[in-house]
């Protein structure tokens, strides 16, 4: 009897173990790299006590099915991850990080609790799978209580407005920022992905989610591309990428938006851990703006390799639905691709292109897959049909891209007016630190 | 409100700042003098070690401290100074950016001041929004030196504080004003910067900034005036480092007197081989080992082995000056591979394919739109690398050598050392007289060996934010592999040692020089020579290579006593390791610099402390040789030991902290976290064990010289810097005096003593 009510506290379904199972192993590769990399360290032993309760905390909060001890895991793993923030706890700017951490995932948090409180009292269950399982998409308080449950995705995953906090926590250790970055940001996608049954019955908020990630991720990318030190550069990008995350989510694609927080968790982590190799990194000019032979060749690599996207994520592109959006940036990458490989190779070169382009677009299609055909028994892949929000976020991303592109000769045409100047200027200062996070005075620092 | 009366009446001869050449004004004298008090510091592509109290070289140690603390330990700053470094360390994140940022601050080519005049204006954080304080950056004076000048009558500074002043907003902001101090002076392709910085510049930038946050900064005199006051007395540590500095002097004195008053006729056939090795402390103990393994005898010589050159690398067509930073280039070299070389196509096939995987993924990294996939493509394989590199990282290099062409294009790049039609080479005489100022200098002009080995160095880390920091200094943190192979080129030249037996110098003609290099983290020696056909010398290698391997691994048992495993495999291993904080000791526990023939030394276990540069007084008659070691390896032995020195006495103020919460800013330095300073000097892991017990040990550098002490007396009184170094006692230098047998170290008052008499 009581193991039963034991185990009605968990769930452990597809979501839970791909995640639980990112957690591990990113927590047992960052413990020992930890071992070496923090060696010496006064504070050893706490950090490592320290992170391993918290893989412990987000495991279990993660298979959790029982909204309190959901909740009740939430906040202990925010808090050890304050914790471990706060390392250095005689360096005040470090003491002001995790304060600022704290503030916002107490906001979180709260957001957290009303939704649940008020979930609770819309279904009369406290297990997460009987209310997703009997939620009524029309019910103002349910959707009330979506909405806060949102909102604490968002302070999770730093996502506008609440990006403040990613941004300004780097007086971490090296091997915690890796861990926030490939585990506990991406609580927020987890929640939503979580509740996601809900969020599929209420077209508003999905509309309000891929507005809010996507306008995130323009920002953040910007942010990202000014940055001049390496470790604030990363986490713009995670901003970004975060940013996309919820804005696939809000595409009704929660199983694409899983297997961006993994892949992405795995590749953060590792830029994180590898940050100090950025000295003798090279960075290749920026190419010049292509010619019309390069665009078009290129265009005809894009096609091959999107095509194989297709194909390998087994997606059907007779129904146009959101799962177009995706396709598309596939294409903007496989362009991209192509032109920075014809570039530098003459015509001759164009099947190599075409081999590669295709080889990668039918890699990453099966890299999606995979966590979709893993999730298939959730049935979280729900794509929406497309309407103009959809058609206009792509087009910004693509504009976006575009620009870039043709940056150089865009300069050269001396438009560098007052406005660019100033909107320069407006994005250096929106993605400082908080102040008080900063060490402004040399002798403030202290590696106790 | 703004005037410009009376203060520019005098003018400045001696005006080493080129903006205002034309226009002499007392202002720029005083931003000179301000400017001297900071030391440069390098950045982290060629981290070069430098005292970090050079600019107060021209006191006496101790109160060069007092001064230093009250420069640079203040433990708190007025708030709005804070503020004011807040902002200046933003716009100098910006505008300093080597290759992070993808969209690079606008219009910094026209250099600090232009480009940060225009943009300022649309800083929220300076303004605030308030019209008279746009209008004032919107109208700022184009000249950088007429805006410090306004800048310093609207903060109402007295004329004779103004010096002070300047030097505060320095000094308050340390690691920054060190770099620009590098950029300024000591960058050798100053002149060629894509983005221009001079040193009046960034004051202006300075003293505008606190205008506007700050306008009663003039208050700042009076803090730390009243700081002075208070933090009065001398460290503590100041006790427990002559302490030391005695102790260790006696003992090395009395082994070396030992060494070098025994029975000297131990007249030894000739070496098999002999080696050329760098004067740096880690050649030390792997010397040791070499010279049990056979008949050998080894040489210390600065690792740039005398050549003033830059090494063009026509491969990867990098360029770098490969000598120490007191010189500039006189010469360019260019390195390739011959087409005969059959290794040349695979090196340009893997090169080709690696620069191809670079741009693909720096071209979907830093854009727009397109990292999103990116990350979904490569987390899996990133997922892969991540578990491997910790795992296994040596498993993990093999691997990457598989598609790395780094090492077989360091062992088959030869330098081109004739003059070519594009200017670079050397000339003849050039060669001949690099050769014989080599040969002579660590006096090997007889018994020259049928092999003669220079051996340059390099450190292998993964990484490691601070590689450079443990290649060779000497040759302005690179590794000394080019040097040993151009030096082994020349002294291989017919011509060149036709020249050299004219001067007396007998090179056998059977005798040749190979190239090497040491690997200081692994104690792997590699040598550069495949070219020969001789069976009788390939044999010959081939027994050297076998030594070579019985030293290392000797010489790596040696060392990992002093790493936390006692396993020599780790030592491998942790050159392999990304999560390595410690890779190698580098040149912890420096102390001495011994000049002298070898047998000085070969006996006794100096425990890797010790430079050691080869030297023979009686083929130095008028000390000219003896002038070139004291004020060229030695001023860069002691740069090196007064980093160590300061990043072990306070690791915050002049060091550059725990290497745990670094963050690297434009790919030139360190912060700590979010934004900090610039980090200069060592971080904690390089100098201490742990967070609270040290390795390090912290002695100022003590030179020992085997010659009459006369003869050295006479060099001082001819060197500025050595009267500077020794009188003011950032070093200090001891003499064992071959005429009477005696040891004798020099007071700071330049008075030679007797080390033994004086019983301390």
């Amino acid at each position: 009897m009581l193991t039963n009510s034991f185990y009605s506290y968990f769930n452990i379904d597809a979501l839970a173990g791909i995640v639980v199972g990112l957690v591990v192993i990113i927590g047992i590769t960052i413990g020992l790299f930890s071992r070496r990399y923090m060696a010496g360290d006064k504070k050893y032993r706490q950090y490592m006590v320290l992170l391993g309760l918290l893989v412990v905390s987000v495991a279990v909060m993660v298979s959790a099915d029982h909204l309190v001890l959901f909740f009740i895991t939430w906040a202990i793993s925010n808090y050890l991850l304050i914790r471990l923030m706060i390392h250095k706890s005689s360096w005040p700017p470090a003491v002001a990080s995790g304060w600022l951490a704290a503030k916002t995932m107490l906001i979180g948090l709260c957001s957290l609790g009303f939704g649940f409180i008020l979930l609770y009292k819309a279904a009369g269950h406290v297990s997460i799978q009987a209310i997703t399982h009997s939620f009524d998409g029309s019910d103002p308080v349910s959707i009330m209580a979506l909405a806060f449950i949102l909102c604490a995705a968002m302070t999770q995953s730093a996502l506008w407005p609440f990006h403040r906090w990613l941004i300004s926590s780097l007086n971490s250790p090296t091997p915690v920022s890796a861990m926030m970055h490939a585990g506990l940001v991406n609580g927020g996608g987890y929640l939503l992905a979580r509740f996601a049954p809900c969020y599929l019955t209420v077209t508003t908020l999905l509309g309000a989610m891929f507005i809010l990630g996507l306008m995130t991720a323009l920002v953040a990318s910007l942010w990202k591309l000014i940055q001049s030190d390496v470790k604030r550069m990363l986490a713009c990008s995670t901003v970004a990428q975060m940013g996309f995350m919820v804005m696939q989510c809000g595409l009704g694609l929660f199983p694409a938006a899983v297997a961006h927080l993994c892949w992405h968790g795995l590749f953060k982590a590792n830029l994180f851990l590898s940050s100090n190799s950025v000295v003798r990194e090279k960075r290749v000019n920026t190419p010049i703006p292509p010619t019309l032979a390069d665009m078009v060749q290129a265009f005809l690599s894009a096609l091959f390799g999107s095509y194989f996207f297709v194909v390998a994520s087994n997606q059907n592109l007779l129904s146009p639905d959101t799962r177009l959006v995706l396709v598309a940036l596939a294409f903007i990458t496989a362009y991209q691709f192509s032109l920075a490989f014809i570039k530098h190779f003459t015509w001759k070169y164009f099947p190599l292109v075409l081999l590669c382009t295709g080889v990668l677009g039918g890699g990453y299609g099966l890299s999606i897959l995979a966590i979709e055909s893993l999730m298939a028994p959730l049935n979280l892949m729900q794509p929406q049909p497309l309407n103009f929000l959809h058609i206009g976020g792509l087009l910004l991303l693509a504009a976006a891209w575009v620009v870039m592109l043709f940056r150089r000769s865009l300069a050269s045409k001396k438009i560098i007016s007052s406005a660019m100047l100033k909107g320069y200027v407006r994005a250096l200062n929106a993605s400082q630190p908080l102040p008080a996070t900063i060490t402004t005075h040399r002798n403030q620092y202290s590696y106790e | 409100m703004l005037t410009n009366t009376g203060s520019r009446t005098m003018s400045v001869e001696d005006n080493h700042i080129s903006d205002s050449a034309k226009k002499p004004h007392t202002i720029d004298k005083i931003v000179v003098d301000a400017w001297n008090n900071i030391a440069p510091c390098w950045p982290l592509k060629n981290l070069v070690a430098a005292n970090p109290l050079q600019g107060l070289e021209a006191l006496d140690f101790e109160f060069a401290l007092s001064q230093a603390s009250f420069y640079f330990q203040q433990q708190a700053l007025p708030s709005l100074m804070n503020e004011i470094n807040r902002i200046t360390i933003k716009w100098c994140q910006a505008f300093f950016d080597e290759g992070q940022a993808t969209i690079k601050m606008p219009l910094r080519e026209q250099g600090l001041y232009a480009s940060w005049s225009v943009l300022a204006v649309f800083d929220e954080s300076l303004h605030q929004n308030e019209p008279a304080k746009k209008n004032m950056l919107i109208n700022l004076p184009a000249n950088p030196s007429h805006a410090i000048e306004e800048s310093i009558e609207a903060l109402n500074i007295p004329q004779h504080e103004r010096e002070e002043f300047l030097t505060l907003m320095l000094t308050s902001l340390p690691g920054w004003s060190s770099f620009v101090k590098y950029r300024t002076e000591w960058d050798y392709q100053k002149n060629i910067q894509t983005h221009p910085v001079s040193q009046l510049e960034y004051l202006a930038m300075r003293l505008i900034m606190t205008r506007l946050i700050w306008p009663e900064a003039s208050d700042l005199l009076h803090w730390y005036k009243k700081n002075k006051q208070v933090s009065h007395s001398l460290p503590s540590q100041l006790v427990d480092l002559e302490k030391n500095e005695q102790q260790y002097r006696r003992d090395l004195l009395s082994k070396l007197s030992q060494q070098a008053f025994q029975s000297q006729e131990k007249k030894q056939s000739q070496a098999d081989a002999q080696f050329i090795f760098c004067i740096d402390v880690r050649s030390e103990p792997f010397r040791r080992a070499l010279e049990k393994q056979g008949n050998y005898e080894t040489y210390g010589f600065a690792g740039f082995f005398g050549l003033s050159v830059s090494v063009c690398d026509q491969i990867s067509k990098d360029m770098h000056a490969s000598c120490p930073v007191l010189l500039t280039p006189q010469q360019k070299v260019s390195e390739n591979i011959s087409s005969h070389n059959q290794s040349r196509a695979t090196i340009i096939r893997k090169k080709t394919l690696s620069d191809t995987l670079r741009r693909l993924y720096q071209s979907l990294k830093y854009n727009f739109t397109t990292p999103f996939t990116l990350a979904e493509m490569l987390g899996p394989w990133s997922g892969l690398m991540m578990i491997t590199k910790t795992l296994f990282p040596n498993i993990f290099s093999k691997c990457k050598h598989v598609f790395s062409y780094q090492r077989e294009k360091s062992l088959n790049l030869m330098p081109h050392i004739d003059q070519a039609a594009d200017g670079s080479g050397i000339s003849l005489a050039d060669q001949c007289a690099y050769a014989e100022s080599a040969l002579r200098l660590i006096d090997l002009t007889k018994n020259i060996s049928p092999l003669v080995v220079i051996c340059g160095h390099k450190s292998e880390t993964k990484n490691n934010a601070y590689a450079a920091a443990l290649d060779c200094g000497a040759c302005g943190g690179h590794p000394g592999g080019a040097n040993a192979k151009i030096l082994a080129a020349i002294l291989n030249s017919h011509d060149v040692r036709a020249h050299l037996g004219k001067q007396g110098i007998q090179v056998p003609a059977e005798t040749i020089f190979v190239a090497a290099e040491h690997n200081t983290t692994t104690d792997e020696v590699t040598l550069y020579s495949r070219h020969t056909t001789d069976a009788s010398m390939m044999a010959k290698l081939e027994t050297l290579q076998g030594s070579l391997a019985l030293a290392r691994q000797e010489n790596t048992a040696y060392r990992s006593q002093a790493m936390d495993h006692c396993h020599a495999k780790s030592i491998m291993t942790r050159s392999q390791d990304w999560a390595q904080t410690r890779p190698e000791w580098g040149l912890a526990r420096n102390a001495a610099f011994v000049v002298g023939p070898r047998r000085l030394t070969q006996d006794i276990d100096l425990e890797g402390r010790c430079f050691l540069h080869n030297y023979n007084w009686l083929e130095d008659k008028d000390g000219a040789l003896l002038t070139t070691i004291l004020t060229a390896p030695m001023v860069v032995a002691q740069w090196i030991n007064t980093q160590y020195l300061f990043s072990t006495l306070d690791n915050v103020a002049f060091g550059s902290g725990s290497k745990v919460t670094q963050n690297i800013t434009g790919k030139i330095g360190i912060m700590q976290g979010n934004g900090s300073d610039l980090m200069h000097g060592l971080p904690l892991q390089s100098v201490n064990q742990t967070d609270t017990d040290s390795y390090h040990q912290p002695l100022r550098l003590m030179t020992v010289v085997f010659a009459p002490r006369q003869m050295i007396s006479d060099i001082i009184a001819k060197q500025a810097i050595l009267q500077k170094l020794f009188g003011n006692g950032w070093a200090s230098i001891a003499c064992v005096d071959p005429g009477d047998k005696k040891s004798y170290y020099l007071s700071r008052h330049l008075v030679w003593q007797c080390s033994t008499s004086l019983g301390d």
